[in-house]
């Protein structure tokens, strides 16, 4: 724990618990709803303490057809996390003959992170678009709670950009206002966060169909 | 002697001229317990599956009747026998299904889940405290590797690959039909692999149908297992129509 503390240049309670040489997903996070769809939004670093084992990473998982989670915490955490939660989301889907719905798939994701929170180091952003609630956010951080969020952020570079998220956030954006502040409001938190860097990775998710892009890091809106 | 006592007609044990009663007796209630036939066929890159849907009694909903169950999205299955029995059989395959995906991280073969139900209902032959599950499944999916797959999983544990098959009340008949057909199956399209199932159970069963009255489920390749609409259904029974006129 100590070796760990020692290599960490955050302030996260993430980085503090993880044990020594685990990768962190020290990260910033995001996820907005629209009206009809949600984008969502990560960075990809993925570091051990200083070195960064990967640069490139995807964060944004995918649980279902229009289901994703936006995961922060420690990487192998939040990949065991994901496997559970599509496991039991597509026996859901199967079982009742429905598309899975956010609200289940979020329900699971901090159903699975309460019941094992001393084990786990895991705080996720789970996004979607269904038939019933339309576009929705979650926000499930370290400790298992779930909150229904206009506008999720998430990971140690989100508390670098409360402030911007609050000031540029206005109800009933369009899909592209939405895309502009989620990308803006990464490149800044990527700017301070020494845990997060590399590039944005976005996913647009809407009825139709889901759009995946990402921004290569020497074309951030701000930086770097 | 245990030829008085008749205990191997009570229980899984062989009787002295090698016979397993109670398997046999499973067949039987499979076949006649709910009095449908189903009736299954592959083509070239589709399967198809068909059984009549009889509604009990007219109180019951009757968009509530089927016995077409989705294991995982591809691969689907069609039950035969006692309901409860269906029902049991569909929960543990499930079970089945999403533990190996899980666990090794990619959807289990049909095979694979064939195989591995027929082992289990095979555990119930040898066991005196649990009775064979009184149902066939038919199981279909388009392999990655194989291509369109469809399997028989009887009461007794046999398990074998067909490229068409049927079971039920009338299962002996619409074997017979298919055995004339076995030639052109591999090389049918997508609707003529559903017309030739839907035909097959119309000769057995020597009457017309309406969309009500059958239900009718594909799997093709790339897609999803899924049940059609009584609107589809009446499209394939209009064409074929046609095609006898």
């Amino acid at each position: 724990m100590d070796a760990a503390l020692a290599h960490s240049f955050t302030i996260s309670p993430e980085s503090s618990r993880l044990k020594p040489g685990e990768l962190s997903t020290g990260t910033t996070i995001m996820a907005v709803p629209f009206e009809g769809g949600v984008v969502l939004g990560a960075d990809s670093r993925v570091s051990t303490g200083t070195y960064i084992a990967n640069r490139t990473s995807d964060k944004i998982a995918q649980l279902s057809e229009k289901i994703f989670c936006c995961r922060s915490g420690s990487a192998a955490d939040t990949q065991a996390l994901t496997d559970y939660v599509r496991f039991y989301l597509q026996q859901w889907e199967v079982e009742t003959g429905r598309d899975a719905t956010v609200k289940v798939a979020a329900h699971l994701m901090r159903k699975i992170c309460y019941q094992n929170k001393d084990n786990l180091s895991a705080g996720v952003i789970v996004g979607g678009w269904d038939e019933v609630d339309g576009g929705s956010v979650y926000n499930i951080p370290l400790g298992g709670t779930m909150i229904k969020m206009n506008c999720a952020i998430g990971g140690s570079g989100s508390t670098y950009i409360y402030g911007l998220t609050d000031a540029l956030y206005k109800p009933n954006m369009t899909k592209a206002e939405t895309v502009a502040m989620v990308k803006k409001s990464i490149s800044h938190a990527m700017a301070r966060d020494g845990s997060s860097g590399g590039i944005i990775r976005t996913c647009i998710v809407e009825k139709s169909g889901v759009e995946r892009e990402y921004i290569p890091g020497n074309q951030l809106p701000y930086g770097p | 002697m245990s030829r008085d006592s008749n205990y191997d007609h009570h229980i899984s044990i062989f009787s002295p001229n090698g016979r397993l009663y109670q398997v046999e007796y499973a067949f039987k209630a499979a076949a006649s317990a709910s009095g449908l036939t189903s009736v299954a066929c592959r083509g070239s890159d589709t399967c198809a599956m068909v059984t009549q849907k009889k509604v009990p009694e007219r109180l019951i909903d009757p968009s509530s009747v089927s016995n077409v169950y989705t294991i995982i999205p591809s691969i689907g299955c069609l039950m035969t026998g006692h309901s409860p029995d269906c029902k049991a059989l569909v929960s543990r395959m499930r079970y089945e299904a999403n533990d190996f995906q899980y666990k090794y991280g990619y959807p289990i073969p049909v095979g694979s889940l064939a195989q591995r139900i027929a082992d289990i209902a095979q555990v119930n032959t040898q066991k005196a405290s649990f009775r064979p599950l009184a149902c066939t499944a038919m199981l279909v999916s388009v392999d990655d590797e194989k291509g369109p797959s469809l399997y028989k999983v009887d009461p007794a544990g046999h398990f074998l690959p067909f490229k068409a098959t049927a079971s039920g009340a009338k299962e002996q008949e619409a074997t017979n039909y298919f055995e004339k057909k076995v030639g052109d199956l591999s090389g049918y399209n997508a609707d003529e692999t559903v017309r030739c199932a839907i035909m097959c159970l119309g000769s057995v069963l020597g009457s017309d149908f309406r969309g009500s009255e059958i239900e009718v489920c594909t799997v093709e390749k790339g897609g999803k297992f899924k049940k059609l609409s009584e609107e589809e259904t009446e499209r394939h029974l209009n064409d074929i129509a046609e095609m006898d006129a």
